[in-house]
């Protein structure tokens, strides 16, 4: 974290959050006209995706670092501060990526309050992409609290039947988490106060210095409430299931793909390195919690009866994978963390949308109303295999190599944790396979025939699909963006400088 | 420059209230305008003075305190009160109250908030807090016909009328202690270390604050507030809750800043447990209410809370937190309870949470403004009350109360989920009645956008307003 090392580049970085937050007032202001208000917020997402491609190009020489910092809240030593590395670059691209993928498959989902609806897209990826590339502690906890904002509208306005309960749970949860770490915030910023008596929030210099370690412990405490909850990490992930099985398929899409990321982010970015003495205290604790929220999460999928929520606990595993590999340390576990963000976010997605599509057609999410697809619906049978595949980490596919480093890289040091994820990983296997023979194989169950996949469908998934394939066979440029990331985070956990 | 120049607001305001009246005598029905322009006139012409004003000293014989803060204050006030008229005055009319004793009486309240907000000496301390309560008892049974306004007026008179004998009393001991009427003197050899006068004095002082906490609703004598803000008009209870409230924290500030500190060391505690329990009793109830004014009557409470907390943390953190959250607070009670008045139809005030089914997509506007003065009580970015929250927090914690801070989180968590079932109802619903209440008017429009923008850019650019205060 070299401010030096940074190119300025004022307004690319800014331009990540304007446009998405712009084209989501338009949206607002367009909502009387629901097809301009699809066309608008597709136009906005392409360019963001777009403009992202080709940020790189303004990087100078050497690894990718962006950076854009000015005067914001000066009586409160809060600065408005943008920085995009390795990491944040690969977590706003999949944002971008899916936003667009959210943006399609809305396109008939939604019929009503359009323009509002597009309004809480958009907003929700300004937020996400404020949280990756906020440098500065007050500016991130601003995106991280604003969040919750547009996702809870859309699950309390667009979802199914239970959709205000729902709503609200996670409402709740995130707003504790999130006001416990803004407290931490609070507390980490006055013990860094400079001679000036203004509490310092700039995450670079946070960074540098870490607090004494009995203050550690309870500022660590507080970042770590909202990220589990966000993450989610056992027992603080109640709300998940109901929000992933009410919300609207893109939400659900956002939901896993984004708003989970942004939890492990800021555990990776966050949590550890700006806390070394209490990460190093409470390893045994996040391991063995990622641990049991591997094996509870695909237990507890395995009972499951509907697809969704099948889904939406499979999505924990996943993330508790994510947990492990980040609190193991080595830096073969924490690449591999980053990388299992992206490839839970694509496979785990496609299962999303997949399942949605079905919803849409069946009216039902009940497994037993399924079953033999592959007969009826051809097209929709061979992708929702090859996602259940991909999810259950089938080499050369894109969660095989993030899984693969983590219970390598954990191994090393803690060969029993990595056993047990290893274990854990079977278990995995088996509820996907549950969830492949209930849907595609088998009788046909009442509910199984159905129109196969439309154009826009099949063009969305083939998407997903090639991106799953890049991200399983060619991982290298991946890893060699999160590379230089790696090193540095594990660098401030060490107490290097 | 004569000290009289110090009271030239207050007499604008006085000339206004007396012109309210007089217009009221002389053209039998005054055109509603009229009485608005006027009101805003006067008030728009005494913050043009508190602005021209430079900072003294206690002036008038140390009478009147007029420093940064208190002109801070009185801006404040002067800004509530003309929110308030612009919410009001259509909402009054269409209800047959808009007689002159709307505009009248806001306007001596207004004064009396001035009063109280720069007051170095305890007799316009107290004269300043009962003129104000006086016009308010009057305020909230405006509409006469109705029982609940006239109950809400009663329970807030009985009371009222109980404390400001408390007030009365404990301002009594604290002369017969010390032989000084003047706030500032009067506290410092209250503490002096005098046996004799230290006695008499500490009681006086928390006869005082326990009619500054009735008040305030500070916990445990915040009861009253559910019942007064249900049965009074929405307006009268926007102006109610927010300039009141801050006249009353602007007195608690200079007194606060004029105690000494081995007095304040033993005042702390107490101010720690009225901070947590205000918090947890303005909370904790409102997650139960399924009434909307109840459930901002509570809301109003927790957030004493929160300006208790910044006030709590004034000695070690300066006054911009307190004038900050202060500031948050007019605003975002204004517009819940101005909004609620706009969207109320004639016929009653809209109380009941099923009443606000659906209101988000048929009246999109007030709605608008009601959920973001939600979203900001319940401290959500992009809003000002997440800045004043933050800033709170920090100076709770640079003061070295965790703990509190902590309650404080709780309390925060607990109130949105009262807030999120308004929301809910809003935005989730079904909509029950097409077309409920009436248009708001070109006035309420302007009060509704000012809060909602302000609130909204002084979430987002906080800068300019935090650096003012320090």
């Amino acid at each position: 974290m070299n401010p030096g090392a940074a190119t300025t580049v004022f307004p690319a970085l800014s331009a990540l959050l304007i446009l998405p937050l712009a084209g989501a007032l338009v949206a607002l202001a367009l909502s009387r006209d629901a097809a301009s208000c699809r066309r608008l917020a597709l136009g906005v997402s392409l360019a963001e995706l777009a403009l992202i491609l080709a940020l790189p190009l303004l990087n100078g020489p050497g690894p990718l670092h962006l950076a854009e910092d000015f005067a914001w809240i000066s009586a409160m030593g809060a600065r408005y501060h943008l920085g995009l590395d390795g990491l944040s670059y690969v977590l706003v691209l999949l944002t971008a990526v899916l936003q667009v993928l959210a943006v399609l498959v809305s396109w008939r989902e939604v019929e009503r309050s359009v323009g509002f609806y597009f309004f809480c897209l958009l907003a929700s990826q300004a937020s996400a992409n404020g949280i990756f590339l906020a440098r500065d502690l007050f500016l991130f906890a601003l995106f991280w609290e604003f969040q919750l904002v547009p996702m809870f509208l859309l699950i309390g306005v667009f979802g199914h039947e239970e959709k205000r309960a729902a709503a609200a749970k996670f409402l709740i949860f995130s707003l504790a988490g999130g006001l416990a770490m803004l407290l931490a915030i609070a507390g980490l910023g006055l013990a860094q106060a400079g001679s000036t008596g203004l509490p310092n929030f700039s995450l670079a210099a946070l960074l540098a210095q870490p607090v004494s370690p009995g203050l550690q412990l309870w500022l660590f405490t507080g970042f770590l409430l909202a990220v589990a909850v966000k993450v989610p990490i056992l027992p603080l992930h109640t709300w998940l299931p109901d929000a992933h099985t009410q919300a609207p398929t893109a939400g659900s899409l956002i939901l896993a793909g984004v708003l989970l990321k942004t939890g492990a982010y800021a555990l990776i970015r966050l949590a550890l390195p700006l806390f070394p003495a209490a990460a190093q205290a409470a390893l045994p604790v996040l391991m063995f919690v990622g641990l049991l929220g591997l094996f509870y999460a695909s237990w507890i999928a395995l009972a499951q009866t509907d697809a969704k929520r099948l889904v939406a606990y499979s999505s924990i595993g996943h993330m508790s994978l994510v947990v492990l590999g980040a609190a193991a340390g080595s830096p073969l576990s924490l690449t591999g963390s980053m990388f299992q963000m992206l490839g839970h976010a694509l496979s785990t997605g496609g299962l999303f949308l997949m399942v949605g599509m079905l919803s849409e057609r069946a009216g039902s999410r009940e497994l037993a109303d399924f079953g033999g697809l592959w007969r009826t619906m051809p097209v929709f049978g061979a992708f929702f295999l090859f996602f259940c595949l991909a999810a259950a980490g089938l080499p050369g596919l894109c969660n095989f190599p993030g899984e693969f480093m983590i219970i390598v890289g954990t191994f090393k040091d803690h060969p029993a944790a990595g056993a047990a994820a290893f274990a854990g990983l079977v278990l995995t296997l088996v509820y996907v396979l549950r969830l492949a023979a209930a849907v595609i194989f088998g009788r046909p169950g009442k509910k199984a025939r159905h129109p196969d996949m439309t154009f826009r469908e099949v063009l969305i998934l083939s998407g997903l699909t090639a991106l799953i394939l890049l991200l399983g066979l060619h991982p290298q440029p991946v890893l060699d963006l999160l590379t230089p990331a790696v090193t540095e985070l594990l660098g401030a956990r060490e107490g290097l400088p | 420059m004569s000290d009289w120049f110090y009271l030239l607001p207050q007499a604008i305001l006085c000339a206004g209230g007396l012109a309210a009246l007089g217009l009221g005598a002389v053209l039998l029905r005054p055109a509603p305008g009229l009485q608005l322009g006027g009101a805003l006139l006067f008030l728009a012409a005494a913050g043009a003075i508190v602005l021209a004003l430079p900072a003294a000293g206690p002036v008038l014989d140390d009478m009147l305190a007029f420093d940064g803060i208190v002109r801070f204050y009185q801006l404040l006030i002067l800004g509530s009160a003309g929110l308030s008229l612009l919410f009001a005055s259509r909402y009054a009319s269409l209800r047959g109250l808009a007689g002159d004793e709307l505009y009248a009486l806001v306007l001596f309240a207004t004064l009396g908030m001035l009063l109280l907000a720069g007051a170095a000496n305890w007799v316009i301390f107290v004269l300043g807090l009962e003129l104000f309560t006086l016009c308010l008892y009057v305020l909230i049974a405006l509409d006469r016909g109705r029982r609940t306004s006239l109950e809400a007026a009663l329970k807030y008179f009985v009371p009222g009328a109980a404390a400001a004998g408390c007030l009365i009393f404990g301002v009594a001991l604290i002369y017969a202690a010390t032989g000084s009427l003047d706030l500032a003197s009067s506290l410092a050899s209250t503490a002096a270390g005098d046996v004799a006068s230290f006695g008499p004095g500490l009681a006086g002082l928390a006869l005082i604050l326990l009619g500054v906490g009735f008040k305030l609703a500070l916990a445990p004598f915040h009861l009253w507030a559910p019942d007064v803000y249900q049965g009074a008009p929405a307006p009268v209870a926007a102006f109610l809750a927010t300039g009141s409230k801050v006249a009353v924290y602007a007195a608690l500030l200079r007194l606060v800043a004029a105690l000494p500190a081995d007095a304040w060391q033993a005042l702390a505690p107490v101010f720690w447990l009225l901070s947590a329990a205000t918090l947890l009793a303005g909370s904790l109830p409102a997650l139960t209410q399924t009434r909307v004014k109840r459930l901002l009557a509570y809301s109003s409470v927790a957030q004493m809370g929160y300006l208790l907390l910044a006030l709590l943390a004034y000695p070690a953190a300066g006054p911009a937190p307190v004038m900050f959250y202060a500031a948050a607070y007019v605003l975002m009670d204004l517009g819940a309870f101005g909004s609620l008045g706009l969207l109320s139809p004639v016929s009653g005030d809209l109380d009941a949470l099923e009443g606000f089914a659906g209101l988000g997509r048929t009246r999109p506007w007030p709605a608008a403004v009601l959920a973001v003065s939600l979203l900001s009580l319940a401290g959500l970015p992009l809003t000002m009350g997440f800045v004043g929250k933050f800033v709170v927090f920090v100076a709770v914690v640079r003061a070295g109360y965790p703990v509190l801070a902590g309650i404080g989180i709780l309390g925060a968590v607990v109130a949105a989920g009262a807030y999120l079932r308004v929301l809910g109802a809003l935005y989730f619903g079904r909509p029950v009645h097409a077309g409920q209440g009436q248009p708001p008017g070109p006035a309420a429009y302007v009060a509704l956008g000012l809060v909602g923008a302000l609130i909204v850019l002084l979430g987002i650019v906080p800068g300019p307003l935090l650096g003012l205060l320090r």
